[in-house]
């Protein structure tokens, strides 16, 4: 049989049931569109979030801390403010170094205001913090080691946090209370531009000297190290360098020093995300698993209502493998019907719901090649069964069903 | 040429068997004209669908052209249902969302000929059964007898040696049903085998030669004389 007489006979047959057909491709559209959708939205996700990862600081930039995976938290005696100057001083590969004593929800309020107080995170550290993210002071300026050292009670805010703290502006040289501890205002950084760092509220941060956050925490403890190494190919050896620095110092801390790189870093958010991607997109596919139930269905129904066809075909020539082909044709024209629907669904979904986050739709050539072919492979898995079905039959006893 | 020696066939198994054949062993020869004749039950309907390939005998040998058909796989029995036979049936049998035309293409179709091809056989066919002007037509929109010719058109489009009809004027009028018959003597006169089941006397008497059934087995067997 030729593949324009099959082509004809499978719009043929289709034709004969227009809604049928039409709600079977629909069952078919809505898995795929599901899948195209959530995995376009979660590779969109992915790329904003590395992107404005990687534009938060210096690609130079590692992070010192004790091993997490292991349920290790840092004590008074892991860290000390005076390893930093050891390390700084003894590898030629660490160009800054700085440590952070940080605060979750924090409280920040104007003195005499009956303005709720602001829920910030406090981030106790030195200069050399700003060689490693990027905080552009807007006004103002950000704390000195020599602030550091006579720990001043000062404060640097992030712009989103000052812009709520003083709606007109006027923050520099103000004081505030960080919880319940007067500090005066002496810088405000940029507003971070980022949406989806200010959802995860990143943008509510409070920079003061760590000296003064071991004051307001009443801790010595200091959670982690953020550097920045001379040069991008140094960074394993800053790395390398502190943490041997540290157990030297500490051997007594009962903790494992690890450290990791900002690319380390981004790879395993990007790994971490990808595969969050990839389970949602599993969960999605078990749309496309019941609309593939449907063309099962309606194949069968499609068999037993043309098993006297079928019985006609055979009796003018036609061998088992074109009736077992015409029915395939038919399931799989179903299912790539609905795949082609589903990836403008699908896709019209993804770009939607990216215009309404901020981000770019990542609906990539890949997507929608996986999704057709996803698509023809339902068709062929489910349409197998009622197909074999159909060319099992031999011809007398398909003749004689009504 | 058919040749059928010591054919049964029997279906279901245990209580539920039921013999409808047994044993039946005859001639055919090349462009003979046979009517079988029997009550229902009687096994002839079996027999021509098994000398039609769309059935294996449960035992014995078919022959055809020197050749023994049970010993051929699925494939060359559907192509010697495309290629040499051709059937008739008491339904028709006749796709009815399809024209007439493309209904007479099908065999063509299974075949592997040509879109031109197809079309010009078939409609050759359609016009020698005088149906030249309802090509398009579908079949539902045509008297019995009509349709009747239009499966003949659709049996003779691959030009079959053998006609296997299955009481081909059972369901038509006794005017419609002399046409068909004419049709079938003009197959005949062209030196087709035609093995035509039938209920009625009278149909049974275009053929030269009647086999009577009786409980899957030959009873009888009758020379036309014209």
């Amino acid at each position: 049989m030729r593949f324009a007489d099959l082509l004809r006979l499978t719009v043929e047959n289709l034709a004969v049931h227009r809604l049928r057909a039409a709600l079977t491709i629909l069952g078919i559209a809505i898995g795929i569109a599901a899948v195209i959708a959530v995995v376009a939205i979660g590779q969109g996700g992915q790329a904003v979030l590395l992107s404005e990862i990687e534009k938060l600081g210096s690609s130079r930039a590692f992070n010192i801390s004790v091993d997490v995976l292991r349920g290790e938290a840092p004590t008074a005696d892991t860290f000390k403010l005076e390893d930093i100057a050891i390390i700084k001083e003894l590898s030629p590969a660490v160009e800054k170094l700085a440590p952070v004593t940080s605060g979750m929800m924090i409280s920040i309020r104007r003195p005499h205001s009956q303005a709720k107080p602001v829920l910030s995170q406090l981030v106790g550290t030195t200069p050399d913090l700003t060689a490693v993210m990027n905080l552009p002071v807007a006004s103002g300026r950000f704390f000195s080691a020599a602030d550091v050292t006579a720990r001043r009670r000062v404060v640097v805010l992030d712009g989103g946090l000052a812009e709520i703290l003083f709606p007109n502006g006027d923050a520099l040289g103000r004081q505030v209370f960080v919880q319940d501890v007067p500090a005066t205002v002496i810088g405000v950084t940029e507003k971070q531009s980022s949406q989806l760092l200010g959802a995860m509220s990143l943008n509510k941060y409070a920079f003061v000297p760590i000296t003064f956050a071991q004051d307001i925490l009443n801790t010595r403890v200091i959670h982690e190290l953020d550097g920045v190494a001379v040069t991008e190919a140094a960074v394993p050896q800053a790395i390398e360098d502190s943490i041997k620095i540290f157990r030297k110092r500490h051997p007594a801390a009962g903790v494992h020093y690890t450290g990791m790189s900002k690319k380390e870093g981004l790879a395993l958010i990007g790994k971490v995300t990808g595969v969050m991607t990839l389970i949602v997109g599993a969960v999605a596919a078990i749309a496309l698993l019941v609309g593939g139930v449907g063309v099962m269905n309606i194949m069968l129904v499609a068999v037993t209502e043309r098993t006297r066809e079928v019985g006609l075909l055979m009796a003018i020539g036609a061998r088992r493998r074109d009736i077992l082909q015409q029915f395939l044709a038919e399931a799989v024209a179903l299912c790539l019907v609905g795949g082609a629907f589903g990836v403008l669904f699908g896709a019209g979904g993804a770009l939607a719901i990216a215009r309404f986050a901020h981000w770019p739709p990542l609906v990539s050539v890949w997507t929608v090649l996986l999704a057709f072919g996803f698509a023809a492979a339902v068709g062929l898995f489910f349409g197998l069964y009622p197909a074999s079905r159909a060319a099992s039959f031999s011809p007398a006893e398909a003749l004689r069903q009504l | 040429m058919i040749k059928v020696e010591g054919l049964s066939k029997v279906y279901g198994h245990g209580p539920a068997r039921v013999v409808a054949l047994s044993n039946v062993s005859l001639e055919i020869r090349t462009g003979e004209f046979v009517a079988v004749m029997g009550p229902s039950g009687s096994g002839k309907s079996t027999f021509l669908n098994i000398l039609g390939c769309l059935e294996r005998p449960s035992a014995g040998r078919y022959f055809l052209d020197g050749r023994d058909t049970t010993l051929l796989d699925e494939d060359e029995l559907a192509h010697l249902r495309n290629r040499r036979f051709g059937f008739v049936f008491q339904t028709f049998n006749l796709l009815p969302r399809h024209s007439v035309l493309r209904n007479v293409e099908l065999p063509l179709v299974y075949a592997g000929a040509s879109p031109g091809e197809r079309r010009e056989r078939a409609t050759v066919m359609l016009e020698r059964v005088g149906l030249g002007h309802r090509l398009k037509h579908k079949p539902p929109t045509l008297s019995g007898g009509e349709q009747q010719r239009v499966a003949i058109a659709r049996a003779l489009v691959n030009d079959p040696a053998v006609i296997l009809a299955d009481e081909p004027t059972g369901n038509l009028d006794s005017r419609n049903s002399h046409e068909i018959m004419a049709l079938f003597r003009e197959l005949h006169n062209e030196g087709r085998t035609i093995v035509m089941v039938t209920h009625e006397p009278d149909i049974a008497r275009y053929a030269g030669r009647i086999l009577y059934f009786l409980d899957g087995a030959v009873v009888r067997e009758e020379a036309v004389t014209a």
